[in-house]
């Protein structure tokens, strides 16, 4: 995921006289037509459709819908998952870019290729692989259940799979960013005495901030909305063990659509609100690579 | 013989290795691993009975065929989207340039409904499509769509930063020689740009063969016809086959991997020629 | 002694990238390292601060053993070249950092602060951040926080590099003040010359990882004692003559002695002279010069350069032979030289493009090093050409900024008599090993080349170079020779002392200390660093063991006997060929060289 455009288009413009043809004007307006067009069936149409139809019986109905029990549970569930899972791979996010950048080993590409591995596979595989392991039928599926313990069809178990599946993103944006940043300042605070940590806490984490801040958000993002891997740990029992994105399909298959998007348009408004913080990180000079 | 690592004089290299591969085998590589090892369990005829079973076949045609066809209708598009973002100026610009990262933000559950919803035969959509017949939800079109729509930010933000590189000074000098904008593009856009719009559509293709929950809810799931490859899957694990699941998910690893190679060739393709050509 | 450094080596895939630095510098000494990119002199920095590990030798600071001590603990003030001011932190929060993390109390803290900032002329900057500063005040900045822990030594990684001249001069000025206020021990590592000039108690002159030379900048300057350092330290005429009794002889010419020192011995040999282009007088005629005349020229080209006139003449055709040449092309050209005049001068004697002059010389520098030249000897013209575009033969001749000459002898070897007529050798022969190897070293030795390089093709320069004479009368030369050529070529040298197997256990004290009078006559006459190793054996066995470890080396063979050549040696010569092997001969009668 890229930043947004450089505005050069209307200094260029200004300097190309004699360019607007009546053609190329034409054919600047088909163009922007059909994207805008393109983007709105497909995107535009859709987030309004989440709140048109959470609001389809009234605000009332839409604020009732989160009295409901259920509903309750999800939304703590998935904070509960979202507060355990954004900080440990926060802090692995953290180690390993501090791995990466600071010291030269070998293999080291293959350990960042290692990294990004969860992006590259489906979140289903996501999901089947946690039940391969501690499922019944899994590795420790008979262990577990002698000792009583849970990790499919529980919380720990969409836990693990929402951290497979939100593993890289705090470290992708760290480690080419530490790279880039070199260790000169490190070096500096060694020589005036510091030790490892505070050079760690003073001089290395003020320096990434805006990327761990890019990271963090996205991993949260990702946590909180993930859908297929969560799917396949969790036992979809009601109360217990739905995230959101799993109550919402709950709601929907029997059909309380106002149900369904009010829980939706939550997650809508947590969506927008990370493009507005990732918007406002670019603003600060943030580019991403 | 190369040591493993240079000497450094920055602390911490002991702790935070351990710690990353630790980190990392415990919750990507075990996990993985045991994918890998139940395949590798199981007797040859039988993996090729499950991969190879008629519903399975099925499922790889609407999965591999609708995102193969979503990414090229990204192709299109995304390349019209990338070109008006960088070029144009119109009002709302910056706000439709932040909102393309939005299906990447956005849970797929919450775009899955959202599409249904507006497809459906009574959507806001849907209803004028009907009614020239064109039926979009619970079928492989409705599957197509909701592909294209989580495809499109990687071809976008893909192709953005290749036709930001495309120096203006070049199709300048181009139309000076008598060159007019349709050869331009064809011969100095093009080229620049063709290993981001490869690799945007690689990766677009990627994200779509792996998804799962934008297009549950619109495909319909009907076996052998609107079901798609991760849906199988499930389904296998909620019949406790888990084999069955496992030989499944192993396919879809390794085309996983072919994905991902691919990729990483195209990028250091496109490195090289970008380097070579408009420095 | 505040800081010491003792053989510190260090190596980066086999090359020796600071190789062999021994210095001693005082309290409150504003020491400079001065050198081109890639002399190692940033390493050596580095490693005196503790970022880098050095993989041989010790490094003290005010008599405390560091080098294996973090460098946290070293006590240093290191400035770095790009800065590194920590981008987040205002500049008191900069300076206050090595304060903090000694837990010094707030107000002291602020109190050091304030008179640093004073110290290096920032008052009132307190809260802006680095973004807001520009370059020269970043650079204070960088000083102030370096030296806010009171260090015992401060370093400077070419701190002025990235900043503009006038900037320049004036944190020159603020160095110097704020050091010799402070009284600390300060290293300052440069390329610049000039910035040597203006900073420094005493210079050290680095080149391919090797201290080449240490002295107060005049004494470089008007004494240096080898071509890098002329040369580096200022434009410079490099001439190749014959020293003989009567003084310094240019082909035919001869300038009485105005050397800086007699010449050390009788005999005739090829040596290098500097010539500093304002050394050099023009006058209308020869009479006008008196003793200090040299040859005629002619002007080829002026520039006027504000306070001076620098120009170009060209040296009268007899005596073309005489310039060293610079090896780019390798053939013998630009037979001139540069000179310098002062605008009172000018007006005293004006001249034009294309006037002739005499020349004279008001002062010049014998270099006392003995490879002056190489003559490359091969029995047909092919060879010798191929000979001569050897790479390791190119890299010297044009680091030694020395010509390859070339001479096609057909019968090398094996005739026996010198035939007669046949011109002496001068400088170094180069030949390409064959069946013949021996019988043509011991030929051209005894045609008068005074060494014999024995150069295989496909060979790379080395990393190491074995240093070896058979007998003591040979060691003043040999080490003469391996210093000299040690000197452009990146590589450690280790001295090989054999003591035959039968030695009974008490000579082996014996052997261990002329290991040490070796090294110390190495360092002390020659100014040449080197390791040395005692071994039991056959000297030629043992030679053979220890080049075959690796193929980047060679060997300085020192002999004063011809016949030893063949008796010992033949297995050297003919079991091992590819290997580059020097023979330095010293003919016991004749005096010593250098």
């Amino acid at each position: 995921m890229a930043g947004g455009t450089r505005s050069a288009t209307s200094e260029d413009l200004a300097t190309r006289p004699g360019r607007d043809t009546v053609l190329s004007i034409a054919v600047r307006w088909t163009l922007i037509t059909i994207s805008l067009v393109f983007l709105a069936a497909l995107l535009l149409a859709p987030l309004a459709t989440v709140f048109t139809a959470a609001l389809e019986k009234g605000f009332q109905a839409y604020l009732d819908s989160f009295t409901d029990p259920d509903t309750r549970s999800a939304i703590v569930l998935t904070l509960k998952t979202a507060a355990i899972v954004v900080p440990l791979n926060t802090l692995f996010g953290l180690t390993a870019s501090w791995c990466v950048a600071k010291f030269e080993f070998r293999g080291k590409s293959f350990l960042i290729t290692l990294i990004d591995l969860p992006l590259a596979v489906s979140p289903v595989i996501s999901g089947l692989v946690y039940v391969l392991l501690f499922g019944l039928q899994g590795w420790f599926g008979v262990w577990l259940q002698d000792h009583d313990i849970s990790i499919i069809f529980a919380l720990p178990g969409i836990i693990l799979a929402t951290m497979f599946v939100t593993f890289p993103y705090v470290a992708r944006e760290l480690i080419p960013l530490m790279q880039q940043l070199g260790n000169d300042e490190e070096e500096a605070a060694l020589t005036l005495g510091a030790g490892g940590w505070i050079t760690f806490f003073r001089v290395t984490l003020p320096k990434v901030r805006w990327g761990l801040v890019y990271g963090v958000i996205l991993c949260n993002a990702r946590a909180m909305g993930e859908f297929g891997a969560v799917s396949v740990v969790s036992g979809h029992v009601r109360g217990l063990t739905n995230t959101m994105p799993l109550h919402i399909e709950i709601l929907y298959q029997e059909y309380s659509f106002v149900g369904a998007f009010a829980v939706a348009s939550l997650l809508t408004l947590l969506a927008v609100i990370t493009l507005i913080i990732k918007t406002l990180v670019e603003r600060t000079g943030y580019k991403r690579r | 013989m190369k040591p493993f690592r240079q000497p450094s004089v920055l602390p911490g290299f002991g702790l935070t290795f351990g710690f990353t591969t630790f980190f990392l085998s415990a919750v990507v590589l075990l996990p993985l691993a045991a994918l890998v090892l139940q395949t590798a369990s199981m007797d040859w005829d039988h993996f090729v009975r499950v991969i190879f079973h008629p519903r399975a076949i099925g499922s790889y045609r609407l999965s591999f065929g609708a995102s193969a066809l979503a990414a090229t209708i990204n192709l299109v598009f995304g390349f019209i989207i990338a070109w008006t973002l960088v070029r144009y100026e119109f009002p709302g610009r910056k706000i439709i340039d932040a909102l393309i990262d939005m299906p990447f933000a956005l849970p797929t559950a919450v775009s899955g409904i959202a599409l249904t919803t507006v497809f459906a035969q009574n959507g806001w959509i849907g209803q004028y499509l009907e009614a020239w017949g064109i039926k979009v939800a619970y079928t492989w079109i409705g599957v197509t769509v909701a592909l294209t729509l989580i495809g499109m930010p990687f071809m976008v933000r893909t192709v953005q930063p290749a036709l930001q590189e495309v120096q203006r000074e070049l199709e300048d000098a181009a139309e000076t020689l008598g060159a007019n904008k349709l050869y331009v593009l064809r011969r100095i856009i093009f080229p620049t740009v063709l290993p981001a719009m490869l690799t945007g559509f690689t990766l677009a293709f990627a994200r779509a063969v792996g998804e799962y929950g934008s297009v549950i809810f619109i495909a319909g799931n009907l076996p052998m016809k609107t079901e798609i490859t991760p849906l199988l899957i499930v389904i296998r694990l909620e019949e406790f086959d888990y084999k069955g699941a496992a030989a499944l998910g192993f396919v879809m690893l390794v085309i996983s991997f072919v994905v991902l190679l691919t990729i990483n060739l195209l990028q250091a393709w496109g490195r090289r020629r970008l380097v070579a050509s408009s420095r | 002694m505040s800081i010491t450094l003792d053989q510190v080596t260090k190596r980066y895939q086999g090359a020796p990238v600071v190789n062999d630095v021994s210095i001693d510098i005082g309290d409150g000494e504003f020491f400079v390292l001065l050198g081109p990119s890639g002399s190692g002199k940033s390493t050596l920095l580095r490693a005196i601060a503790g970022l880098t590990g050095v993989d041989h030798g010790r490094i003290a600071l005010h008599g405390r053993d560091v080098t294996h001590v973090s460098p946290r603990d070293r006590g240093v003030g290191l400035v770095f070249q790009n800065y590194a001011l920590f981008r987040h932190m205002t500049v008191a929060e900069n300076i206050e950092f090595a304060l903090r993390v000694r837990r010094v109390k707030a107000g002291a803290r602020k109190k050091r602060r304030e008179e640093l900032l004073r110290l290096v002329a920032l008052e009132g900057m307190d809260q802006r951040l680095p973004a807001q500063l520009s370059g020269g005040q970043q650079q204070r900045v960088a000083v102030a926080r370096a030296l806010a822990h009171q260090p015992e030594v401060l370093l400077l990684d070419e701190p002025f590099g990235a900043l503009d001249a006038k900037i320049r001069e004036e944190l020159r000025r603020t160095i110097r003040q704020v050091q010799r206020e402070l009284r600390i021990s300060t290293v300052l590592v440069t390329h610049d010359q000039e910035e040597a000039f203006a900073l420094a108690d005493r210079i050290g002159v680095m080149n391919l990882g090797r201290l080449l030379e240490m002295g107060k900048p005049d004494d470089l300057y008007a004494r240096p004692a080898t071509r890098f350092v002329a040369t580096f330290l200022g434009a410079a005429n490099l001439l190749l003559a014959k020293q003989t009794a009567r003084g310094v002889m240019f082909g035919e010419a001869s300038v009485a002695n105005r050397t800086s020192e007699p010449p050390a011995n009788s005999r005739e040999q090829e040596v290098v002279a500097v010539l500093r282009p304002e050394e050099v007088e023009l006058a209308p005629s020869r009479t006008s010069l008196g003793e200090s005349y040299m040859t005629d020229g002619i002007v080829e080209e002026i520039l006027f350069s504000g306070a001076l006139e620098r120009m170009r003449v060209r040296l009268a055709n007899g005596v073309a032979a005489m310039n060293v040449v610079r090896a780019e092309n390798g053939a013998e050209n630009g037979a001139y030289l540069e000179v310098t005049r002062t605008q009172h001068e000018h007006r005293m004697f004006p001249l034009t493009p294309g006037q002739s002059v005499a020349i004279g010389i008001r002062r010049l520098h014998v270099l006392p090093t003995p490879l002056s030249s190489f003559t490359v000897c091969a029995p047909t013209e092919a060879s010798a050409q191929a000979l001569s575009r050897h790479p390791l033969l190119i890299e010297l001749a044009s680091r030694m900024k020395t010509r390859v000459g070339l001479r096609v002898e057909a019968a090398i070897g094996i005739e026996t008599e010198p035939r007669d007529g046949t011109t002496a050798f001068a400088g170094a022969a180069v030949i390409a090993p064959d069946g013949y190897t021996i019988k043509r070293v011991e030929w051209l030795l005894g045609q008068g080349a005074e060494e014999v390089l024995v150069l295989p093709p496909q060979t790379n320069p080395p990393h190491r170079v074995l240093i070896h004479w058979v007998d003591e009368g040979a060691r003043r030369a040999t080490l003469a020779v391996s210093a000299s050529f040690l000197r452009h070529v990146s590589a450690e040298a280790i001295y090989i002392g054999i003591l035959p197997n039968t030695a009974p256990d008490a000579q082996r004290p014996q052997g261990m200390r002329a290991l040490l009078d070796a090294r110390s006559e190495a360092q002390a006459v020659h100014g040449l660093e080197m390791r040395t190793e005692l071994r039991f054996g056959d000297v030629a066995g043992e030679l053979i063991r220890q080049l075959a470890e690796t193929p980047e080396q060679m060997l300085i063979l020192g002999i004063s006997d011809i016949l030893v050549l063949a008796e010992q040696f033949h297995s050297l010569f003919d079991v091992l060929p590819a290997r580059p092997i020097l023979v330095v001969y010293q003919a016991p009668d004749a005096p010593s060289r250098e």
